[in-house]
């Protein structure tokens, strides 16, 4: 196979044309339109990414009946646990209605009532939500177009290209079966790639950590690695997961197990309810099901009734096919992980200078959630509008950024990772990258690996990834769908390295993060966030104290 | 998922040509025939069952058949028999 090299300039290259990467792209154009934006997609832009598969929910706050500050403290006490960046969620929470009103501008469906209010519907004290339509990034990818932003899809961005510390662009390549090579010298660069889901859970499997592992090699910093493994209850046959689940959880004894873990109805699934099961289970008192009780016998715990012309289809074809298949509510937790690790500031810049991260590559990097993997983060709604929120602080620092010409990238470097790419098109003995995949699902799936975590119990997991990093650099494929599926198992044993790495650092529990033999929230040892990094090829761990002090919610 | 048996059922004869399936499908089983100018269901192992394929499709010439029981839930229930 002869390989077609192509090189391309731009001001900004935008890695993902997810809700995240398009918002980024439509607020830098509609506030400096003389910038050249280029969006490179693995798959399609508008069509990939999570965002559309979805509840299709946005988080709303009632900001008549409660103050941003209500919400933080909440946040703060309830989720985050003192583990956040206050000032972010605050800002998060501030620019709330601004951002739904930015994307109804932007051709977003935003549902409104009859008197021009949004069409919201509560979901506890603080919080509410509105359902949007799954078209959303479609719309979105309209708008970036009719900007001037250039997109190229079935594009995978590689590696990254720094000079002196500061980005000058990234290498790029085809999936489909020409596997031209790009090489993308640009100013900035923005990874919207998403997080890491390990290829667990259906509707999750687009996230594979490409922007994780490009920044990580970047030598970019990662903060809160350790919170990438969010967990869900599915129903065992259909793998349908089951929001609000945890409320109505019994055993097979017929005993209400939810109150063993909480005496309230919490804002969404605590990694107790993870260990519940866990603890049922282990103690021969399986399977555990769910009970919605006399009035709500239907098969899902929320069951959202909104006019959604586009993706109603897409639900019902999954709602009907569960149905086919769930004889009765039994549940287990499903790994969905979401690490999103890729440490950021307040302008969604990297720690490297000129690279940015948005969406769900960078939620907890930010620190923004503190105590609490990728969004949904025990705040339903939030996964849009955080990719919104990035997106739209990215786009503002990048209108308002300096741009110089970027250092010129070196032949040797070009070279380099030509060879990297396609390796595995000229290595027919290696491994199938399928072998990786599995070791890595056995490594980060259990609950008691991942998520109800103990020293040694994490031990027999690191076995597993350890067995996975040896395959990686020995991997074959056949066409360019294999090469990227091989690049993308280095990814996954690279993000479950950095989560057992960075677990097994924090000798605490706080908020989703559990530890058996470690079950209290030490504010004295661990208001720090743990810092991963690369020093020459080494895994490196750090921490960085929370400047609690400095927040306008303490301890008490 | 990796491993899985999904099925896809394709019905040429009512495929219009209209690319969505191509487009909606976000871990590329789906390829496109230029000159057929249809799709080609190339790397179905890859499915995940999501049905967006199916649900764009106007024509109904796509029928996505899960195999639910190829999918894991990587659980340790050996353990907790």
């Amino acid at each position: 196979m002869e390989i077609k090299r192509n090189q391309l300039n731009c001001d900004v290259l935008i890695a993902g044309g997810g809700i995240g990467g398009l918002t980024c792209a439509v607020e830098l154009k509609e506030k400096n339109p003389d910038l050249d934006v280029l969006i490179m997609e693995k798959q399609f832009a508008g069509y990939g990414g999570k965002a559309n598969k979805g509840g299709g929910v946005l988080q709303y706050f009632q900001l008549d009946k409660i103050t941003p500050m209500d919400f933080l403290k909440f946040h703060v006490n309830e989720i985050g646990c003192f583990l956040g960046d206050q000032e972010l969620m605050l800002k998060y929470v501030e620019m709330n209605h601004g951002m739904l009103d930015k994307m109804a501008g932007w051709g977003i469906v935003v549902p409104k009532n009859d008197d021009g209010t949004y069409n919201v519907m509560p979901t506890g004290p603080f919080t509410a939500m509105i359902c949007v339509d799954l078209d959303l990034c479609l719309q979105m990818r309209k708008r970036a177009e009719k900007l001037g932003v250039r997109i190229m899809d079935k594009t995978a961005v590689s590696n990254l290209y720094v000079s002196e510390g500061k980005i000058c662009g990234a290498c790029a390549y085809s999936i489909l079966d020409d596997g031209n090579f790009y090489t993308v010298s640009a100013k900035k660069v923005v990874l919207a790639t998403g997080s890491q889901n390990y290829r667990l859970a259906s509707m999750w499997s687009c996230g594979r950590g490409d922007g994780i592992a490009a920044a990580y090699r970047a030598g970019a910093e990662m903060r809160n690695a350790e919170f990438g493994n969010f967990a869900q209850l599915m129903k065992v046959r259909s793998h349908n997961e089951v929001v609000f689940g945890e409320n109505f959880m019994y055993n097979a004894k017929g005993e209400f197990i939810t109150k063993n873990f909480t005496d309230k109805r919490q804002t969404d699934i605590p990694s107790a309810a993870i260990r519940e099961w866990y603890l049922q289970m282990i103690n021969g008192n399986g399977p555990v099901h769910l009970d919605f009780g006399p009035a709500k016998k239907d098969t899902a715990a929320v069951n959202i009734k909104w006019k959604r012309d586009y993706g109603q289809r897409f639900r019902d074809l999954n709602t009907a096919d569960a149905m086919a298949i769930d004889v009765d509510l039994e549940v287990c937790p499903m790994l969905i992980g979401e690490q999103s690790c890729v440490k950021v500031g307040h302008d969604m810049q990297t720690t490297v200078d000129g690279l940015y991260a948005i969406g769900d590559c960078s939620y907890c990097g930010s620190g923004a959630p503190g105590a609490v993997p990728a969004p949904p983060g025990r705040n339903r709604g939030s996964g849009i509008l955080n990719a919104v929120f990035s997106g739209i602080l990215c786009g503002d620092a990048l209108a308002e950024a300096t741009y110089e010409a970027p250092a010129m990238i070196p032949e040797s470097e070009i070279e380099e990772n030509v060879t990297y790419v396609y390796a595995p098109l000229h290595n027919e003995n290696g491994h199938d990258p399928k072998e990786v995949i599995a070791l890595i699902q056995q490594a980060m799936g259990p609950s008691d690996y991942s998520v109800y975590m103990k020293e040694d119990r994490m031990e027999e997991a690191e076995k597993l990834v350890a067995q996975a990093k040896e395959l990686v650099g020995n991997l074959k494929a056949v066409d360019m769908h294999g090469v990227l599926a091989c690049h993308e198992a280095e990814f996954m044993v690279l993000s479950a390295d950095m989560h057992y790495t960075a677990s097994k650092a924090r000798k605490e529990s706080r908020g989703w993060f559990l530890r058996e033999d470690y079950p209290e929230m030490d504010n004295e040892n661990w208001l720090k966030w743990i810092i991963v990094k690369d020093v020459d090829g080494k895994m490196t761990l750090s921490t960085e104290d929370v400047p609690i002090e400095t927040y306008p919610v303490q301890p008490q | 998922m990796i491993g899985t048996k999904h099925r896809i059922e394709f019905s040429p004869e009512k495929c219009v040509g209209c690319q969505l399936c191509y487009k909606a499908c976000f871990v590329d089983v789906i390829r496109w025939d230029a000159q057929a100018k249809k799709p080609v269901f190339k790397y179905v192992e890859d499915c995940e069952h999501c049905f967006y394929c199916m649900s764009v499709c106007r024509k109904d010439a796509i029928k996505v058949i899960p195999d639910h029981a190829s999918e894991h839930l990587m659980q340790h229930f050996e353990q907790y028999a």
